[in-house]
């Protein structure tokens, strides 16, 4: 079980929103190099960076905070948000991410079999869900394409690790979609990174029971709710 | 081709059966010896630490069982813990916690100074030809979540190795029995076809 602490990136600064909802935004802190520089020092061994500008713009916006944040810690890093060119993708990869998740550019076209060829196992493809279906275009809109169907899709593509969000619990500390990902372990053959709503240390054991490779960990971790420290010591988590 | 899959409450077993129906299986789950009777194929999985596993078995009454299948000659696939729980014995946990003892050799944590769990993807270094890893693409990716691995008496039974700051068995076969340290039903296609190539293999024993 790997946990990963998140930031998400709006204007050079670090906020956490509700339920994908740019109107309900809390700013964290203005230096997200200094928050992605606690969270290394407080124990997380990955961080997930998400470019919310460049979600809803459709191309990167914050390379240069997410290069700084690279350079800055000694942890990998997992970056995304507009990812739907593969430039972009080797721009956000050459800025020093370990590993480069792919959104709503990953349903259609060639972008996730064409990354996969060039960056193998650095890749990583967001699935986010309302109500069962894929949100897109940072959650703005919502598809018709129902999550299990899109995922079978990206791993036949090639996408060899998944993170699954449910957007709904997104930010608001409910705990995390643990029938949604046991329902998409099941259908695909790679690992699932389970994001959205994680709160407490059970929903941490509960994701691994469930077959989670790993758990996204944003607002708890903000408002204090979970430790670092108390997380990383739980069993077979790293 | 009947699989039976042996649960001993070592966690979420769907996409190990799910992976073996895809790879043109019948898999059912088994939680007691008389489960294993006409079975063409014994699936051993397994995630956790050895000696709670070894525990739960004997409780069940499989460890007999397993070894007498073995014994048999019924295919024993032993799947990451699994694989490990099908030698004599491990140091897991400190002290030696007896395995199955269906093949020779022992199993020991990963090298000190690499990051464990090894957990991620990595590539498969075939060690001889076998029919489990014919027509492989290069590099083959599996997935692998694992702190300990096994060393086996005879090398010859290594199949294929991967390398995590050392060499290890990544796929051993003896005669009907096969590891697989990575898990098959998290390394999407590659997983999906060494499965199928085993059970094509098993097939076309059992048709002989």
């Amino acid at each position: 079980m790997i946990v990963y602490a998140a930031i998400d990136l709006r204007r050079g600064r670090a906020v956490r929103l509700r339920q994908g909802d740019f109107a309900r935004e809390d700013v964290f802190a203005d230096d997200p190099v200094a928050v992605a520089q606690r969270w290394a020092a407080e124990g997380a061994p990955w961080l997930h960076v998400v470019d919310l500008d460049g979600a809803l713009a459709g191309a990167p916006r914050h390379l240069d905070v997410i290069g700084r944040i690279c350079r800055a810690v000694a942890i990998p890093v997992q970056a995304g948000g507009g990812l739907r060119r593969l430039e972009d993708v080797e721009a956000v990869l050459a800025a020093g991410a370990a590993r480069a998740v792919l959104g709503t550019g990953a349903l259609a076209g060639p972008l996730v079999r064409e990354s996969v060829r060039r960056f193998g196992d650095r890749i990583a493809v967001a699935l986010d869900a309302r109500r069962g279906a894929v949100a897109v275009r940072g959650w703005q809109a919502v598809t018709d394409v129902p999550v299990l169907e899109a995922a079978r899709r990206v791993v036949a593509a090639g996408a060899p690790r998944l993170i699954y969000t449910d957007v709904a619990r997104d930010g608001m500390l409910v705990g995390p979609d643990l029938e949604g990902l046991v329902a998409l372990v099941r259908a695909v053959a790679v690992p699932v990174v389970l994001a959205g709503g994680v709160t407490t240390l059970d929903d941490i054991r509960a994701a691994d029971a469930a077959g989670a490779e790993g758990v996204v960990v944003g607002r708890a971790l903000y408002d204090g709710r979970l430790r670092l420290a108390d997380v990383v010591r739980l069993p077979g988590v790293r | 081709m009947e699989i039976a899959v042996v649960d001993y409450g070592a966690g979420n077993l769907r996409s190990v059966t799910r992976a073996l129906a895809a790879a043109g299986g019948a898999p059912r789950l088994v939680t007691g010896p008389d489960g294993l009777a006409g079975a063409g194929l014994v699936v051993v999985p397994g995630v956790g630490a050895f000696a709670p596993a070894m525990r739960r078995l004997r409780a069940a009454g499989m460890v007999e069982a397993l070894r007498a299948v073995a014994r048999a000659g019924v295919p024993v696939l032993g799947l990451c813990l699994g694989m490990q729980l099908l030698f004599d014995e491990s140091d897991e946990g400190g002290g030696a916690t007896e395995g199955l003892g269906i093949l020779r050799g022992v199993v020991r944590r990963l090298p000190a100074g690499v990051k464990v769990p090894h957990m991620g993807w990595n590539t498969l270094e075939v060690a001889r030809p076998d029919p489990v890893v014919a027509g492989l693409p290069e590099p083959a990716y599996v997935y692998f979540v694992h702190s300990y691995a096994v060393q086996p008496a005879d090398p010859a039974v290594v199949v294929a190795w991967s390398t995590h700051g050392a060499r290890f068995p990544a796929i051993v076969r003896a005669g009907t029995v096969v590891g697989f340290q990575f898990h098959p039903e998290k390394s999407s296609r590659l997983g999906a076809r060494l499965l199928a190539n085993l059970l094509a293999g098993l097939a076309a024993r059992a048709a002989r």
